[in-house]
């Protein structure tokens, strides 16, 4: 090994540091800037962006406290920086109020709750992953970075506020909508692709 | 003391509930009303099953297995430059 001067050794030992505080939420970071950018190669610059972002202010972080949520905030912030501005998705959805519960709802109306004991896991067994991506991107940004933070990263209400700078009140709103708006998209995906219609016409159990 | 929730502000505090954000009065009466009443149960139980699968599906993700390496080896870059 070549010989290190002392400040070589100091700054090697906090990298060290820094990468095995990564290194396990790695995949959960990563999963998470997948679904903010929906690439795979933006949500690596992504990474690559925080992961020095965060290495550079290293120092401001205290030891043996939430480190998880403090990468998140650098990455939420990265991303709201570098990347959302140039999404401009328009969406198709109509926003206003949808109704609580508004799965159970429909899958009641078609008859859908009787013909199995897990009602809702038959229904989204037959609607893939990239449709379930899909309909989150759907979602303003707003209701997704938190829809994504509670189902990617079961955070609780007050750590994603903490990541996102925003107030749990606010947290929960959007959370709450955000879920709704987004039973009403897997809901349009279900009867586009003749699942509501599949199932309803199956003898039940 | 926590009084009888009926199915109308059960079908209110659910998301609540399914969060584990309810304070531990409304939790035991939302608790004491899923016991009785069947519609309410079946109805939680289908959020709960629903939310469920969401997050299975949307935590379905192949993270490169050199990422980590070539995050390292741009810190290392970084820290080269700092210190010359």
């Amino acid at each position: 090994m070549a010989k290190k001067g002392g400040g070589t050794r100091a700054t090697s030992a906090a990298r060290a540091e820094f990468e095995a505080l990564l290194q396990p939420l790695l995949e959960s970071a990563y999963g998470y800037a997948v679904n903010l950018t929906r690439n795979e190669a933006d949500a690596e610059d992504l990474i690559q962006e925080a992961a020095l972002l965060a290495f550079r202010g290293f120092g401001s972080f205290t030891p043996g406290t939430n480190f998880k949520g403090w990468f998140f905030k650098i990455l939420t912030n990265a991303y709201i920086s570098s990347y959302r501005k140039k999404k401009r998705r328009p969406t198709s959805v109509d926003f206003d109020d949808v109704p609580e519960m508004y799965m159970y709802q429909k899958s009641s109306e078609t008859g859908l709750l009787k013909r199995d004991p897990d009602p809702a896991s038959q229904l989204m067994d037959k609607i893939d992953v990239e449709a379930v991506k899909d309909a989150l991107d759907e979602l303003p940004d707003e209701y997704r970075m938190v829809a994504t933070l509670y189902f990617m990263q079961e955070l609780s209400y007050q750590e994603i506020a903490e990541v996102l700078d925003i107030p749990v009140g606010t947290v929960r709103s959007r959370l709450h909508r955000g879920r709704r708006i987004l039973q009403k998209l897997l809901w349009r995906v279900a009867e586009e692709r003749g699942i509501v219609g599949e199932l309803a016409s199956q003898e039940g159990n | 003391m926590s009084h009888c929730y009926d199915c109308k502000e059960v079908f209110r505090k659910l998301d609540d509930y399914l969060d584990r954000s309810l304070e531990p009065e409304e939790l035991e009466s939302v608790r004491a009303h899923l016991e009785l009443c069947e519609e309410c149960a079946n109805c939680c139980e289908y959020e709960s099953s629903l939310l469920r699968c969401v997050r299975e599906k949307l935590s379905r993700i192949d993270c490169p297995g050199d990422l980590m390496k070539r995050i390292s080896a741009r810190l290392a870059e970084v820290e080269r430059r700092a210190t010359n």
